[in-house]
């Protein structure tokens, strides 16, 4: 926990917009944990205010709703994909408005570092009609935070604080201003407003665009305008102004610069003031052209022709970086920037993320592998339908076992498709924290419309991509949950133990064969990073192989793929014992039996794994 | 003021996140502005990470293709990997370590085999792991490069060694640190 007492620290932008949203009176904050929004939730329930991780977006974006039109000042955070999630909500709380404060943080993911795409969530702004914040570094979005609550319970209407990942996980220091008292809030019976029947609809309709309006005003002086004397302009959105000055500082160009941290609504004013200086301009943002389409179109509006670059000179692909701003600076300001760089070697071997020693699901996968072989399925004709977690890992070789992965929860949706299109009976493979957010509606689809098809669901009793945040499988049976749901099938096993699993996980793909039903499957064992987190380095057990028995096959590195099992130069398997965790997931793997455990059981070893 | 650009590159799980840490704290202490892009996630798990160090009159945290004042490979692979942010004037730390990708059948280099892509460059490699292991904490890895690369004048009148000692806290990080300062490279070429 920080010690808010001391007021400069060097933290994440993250942790600097949690410690702001305290600072701005933050009451409620809510999330569900996704890259590069984690860690604002993460840090805020380290403070005496009331913080959860909901079981989606949808829900957390309803409980900071909930909280804001009862007066409480309220923080919901989510990745961008997250706020299509929460995208129903999101519209109508434009049309109501709120009580209090409702500060929604969209972490977008621009060059897609830990996501399925990189969209551009100020558009839910022009999409809304909600106004989109966006800082350029660490500071500034501490600093916009705060204003992003100010403006919010001025206007009472919600505000998007946009970030991407080199805000949130960009660390630098941060200035703090001093926490202030939570707010919450007070029982407000308004169902003319709330209850958005069309009667009701259509005047809160006519108050979002009063408010609309009101708030294209209250913008402008959190954009800032900079007046070197040039007649070049250049405009500067979000984190595009870091890069724009340290380009500026290292070409010598000069040029006025308007810094713009409200990309929707832009602010007129300024804008207007900074282009009549001006005779050429140039737009500089990240991904769509928002600020650029703004512009043209108050411009035009306005009367004003002006030689004006933006997605011409800047791709939309991909993150800001300073070489994309000096190819456009070289157009725009007719530089010779000759790029001096080294080529990248060929031949560099692939490292793609990998499942860690331990993982269960590395188990599962080989196990349901051998299942669909041993039901008699063609692997070649068995539809893998993944979900979004670590599991999605399960594409890569030795498993490739992941046919589809798209969405959160996609995969029992998508395997409801895949059957009727083709008849062939599909898996779907999906994760605990997943199977809550976003799966069960879709196995209540499955069970309601009778799809044939095997649900495979990994329990390993945490959020574990983010950084094993809990899971509500830790207090829900998820068996139990199927059953309710009217699932006739529904088995639990131990990944590890490989003979019992694949037992299991066949006799479900031929009942599903003959009853032409779902059924479900529960893998269940605990992220290995949880156990770890508990047990000291120096008690873990280790893997050893006994080089007598090794035949050198190759199963244990090339099949099963353990990091920390390593080929020797003569193909027997030795293990890395620093990677090693004890977890003994690679001994019924071996056919010769030559791997066994050496040390002690830990204490709470067992329950730590399948508690 | 100067301005320096590290590019600290290696696989999830090796500290290069608490490495960058390390020279954002220290910064602090020397009054000097420090900005970390970090690697969280999914790319954390045993992929190939990298972190951008950028030091003194920063404003933004990516290190543009060819400006890397440093860079450095507490992995020996993913020196290679990340080349593109290197140019010839570029002094490249390489610790001699290499990491199997987990992948079936994967064809690995040597470290020779590295070094030979490397031909012409400012390359300094050593051992970081010996190092930690002799300062009796296997995971100093990342404090023992530290200490080399300030031995280069990496963070000479930004950062301090009464910064780096207070930043790195724990005794065998300060001893990996200190040792990592001492160390000649093994192979040096320029």
């Amino acid at each position: 926990m920080f010690e808010l007492s001391s007021l400069k620290r060097v933290i994440l932008g993250n942790e600097a917009i949690a410690l702001a949203s305290l600072s701005a009176g933050v009451g409620i904050a809510t999330g569900y944990p996704g890259t590069p929004s984690t860690e604002i939730i993460e840090t805020l329930s380290k403070y005496k205010i009331y913080v959860e991780w909901s079981v989606n977006e949808k829900v957390a974006f309803e409980t900071a709703y909930g909280a804001a039109i009862s007066g409480a000042y309220a923080l919901t955070a989510m990745k961008h994909v997250g706020l299509n999630v929460a995208s129903d909500p999101l519209m109508s709380s434009s049309y109501t408005g709120v009580e209090g404060a409702l500060v929604i943080v969209s972490a977008d993911d621009p060059s897609m570092w830990s996501s399925q795409n990189e969209q551009d969530n100020r558009y839910y702004g022009l999409h809304a009609l909600i106004p989109v914040i966006e800082p350029y570094d660490p500071q500034s979005a501490h600093d916009l935070t705060i204003e992003a609550f100010k403006l919010s319970s001025k206007v009472k209407h919600p505000v998007i604080l946009r970030t991407t990942t080199r805000i949130g996980h960009v660390r630098g220091p941060v200035e703090l201003k001093p926490p202030s008292k939570p707010v919450l809030g007070k029982l407000i019976k308004d169902p003319k407003k709330y209850v958005l029947v069309p009667e009701n609809a259509r005047r809160n309709r006519l108050e979002q665009i009063r408010r609309w309006e009101r708030i294209k005003n209250e913008i402008e002086n959190l954009n800032e305008f900079i007046d070197n004397g040039s007649r070049d302009l250049i405009i500067a959105s979000g984190i595009s102004f870091a890069y724009v000055m340290d380009a500026i500082k290292e070409t010598n160009v000069k040029a006025n610069i308007l810094r713009i941290s409200t990309p929707v609504p832009i602010p007129k004013n300024l804008i207007l003031k900074a282009v009549n200086e001006a005779e050429r301009v140039l737009i500089v943002e990240e991904g769509e052209p928002i600020v650029e389409m703004e512009v043209k179109d108050l411009l035009y509006d306005e009367g004003i022709r002006v030689e004006l670059h933006g997605k011409d000179l800047i791709s939309r692909i991909g993150e800001m970086t300073l070489d994309k701003i000096y190819y456009a600076f070289s157009k725009f300001f007719n530089l010779d920037i000759i790029p001096n760089y080294l080529e990248l070697p060929e031949e560099i071997p692939p490292r793609p993320p990998a499942l860690c020693p331990g993982c269960p699901h590395r188990s599962s996968f080989v196990d349901l592998k051998k299942a669909i072989v041993m039901a008699s399925f063609k692997p070649e004709e068995t539809f893998i339908s993944g979900d979004i977690g670590c599991y999605t890992l399960g594409l890569l070789p030795p498993f490739d076992a992941q046919d589809s992965s798209t969405d959160m929860g996609s995969s029992i949706g998508i395997a409801n498709g895949v059957y009727r299109a083709t008849g062939k009976i599909p898996i779907a493979v999906i994760g605990d924290s997943t199977f809550f957010h976003s799966g069960i509606s879709a196995l209540a689809n499955a069970v309601y419309n009778k799809t044939p098809m095997l649900v495979l669901i990994l329990d390993n009793r945490a959020t574990a991509m983010t950084g094993q945040q809990p899971s509500p499988s830790k207090d829900i049976d998820i068996g139990e949950v199927a059953k309710g749901l009217g699932v006739k099938y529904v088995k639990y096993i131990d990944p590890f133990d490989t003979t019992s699993s694949i037992k299991t996980l066949s006799e479900a793909l031929r009942w599903v064969n003959s009853n032409k039903e779902p059924a479900v499957v529960i893998a269940k064992r605990a992220c290995a990073l949880l156990v770890t987190d508990v047990i000291k380095e120096d008690e873990l057990p280790k893997a050893s192989v006994n080089l007598d028995k090794c035949t050198g096959c190759s199963i244990c590195y090339d099949y099963f793929t353990c990091p920390a099992i390593i080929p020797r130069s003569d193909k027997k398997a030795e293990i890395d014992v620093y990677t090693c965790i004890g977890c003994g997931a690679c001994i019924p793997i071996c056919p010769f039996k030559a791997i066994s455990l050496v040390g002690k059981k830990p204490d709470k070893w067992d329950e730590l794994w399948l508690g | 003021m100067a301005r320096v650009n590290i590019l600290i590159a290696g696989v999830g799980g090796q500290g290069i996140i608490t490495a960058g840490k390390i020279i954002a704290e220290a910064g602090s202490y020397s009054n000097t502005k420090v900005l970390i892009a970090e690697t969280h996630g999914l790319a954390q798990r045993g992929g190939g990470v990298n972190i951008h160090v950028r030091i003194g009159d920063v404003n933004s945290p990516l290190i543009p293709f060819g400006k890397a004042d440093y860079l450095v490979g507490l992995e020996a692979i993913e020196v290679l990997r990340n080349l593109n942010y290197a140019s010839r004037n570029t002094e490249i730390i390489i610790n001699s370590y290499i990491i199997r990708p987990v992948l079936p059948k994967v064809k690995l280099l040597s470290l020779n085999e590295i070094l030979g892509k490397l031909r012409g460059l400012k390359v300094h490699v050593i051992d970081a792991n010996s190092i930690a292991l002799k300062a009796g904490n296997p995971k100093a890895a990342n404090a023992a490069i530290l200490g080399f690369l300030y031995s280069l004048g990496a963070f000479r009148g930004l950062i301090s060694e009464d910064s780096f000692i207070k930043a790195l806290k724990h005794e065998s990080n300060i001893i990996a640190f200190k040792l990592g300062m001492g160390v000649k490279s093994m192979l040096k070429v320029f």
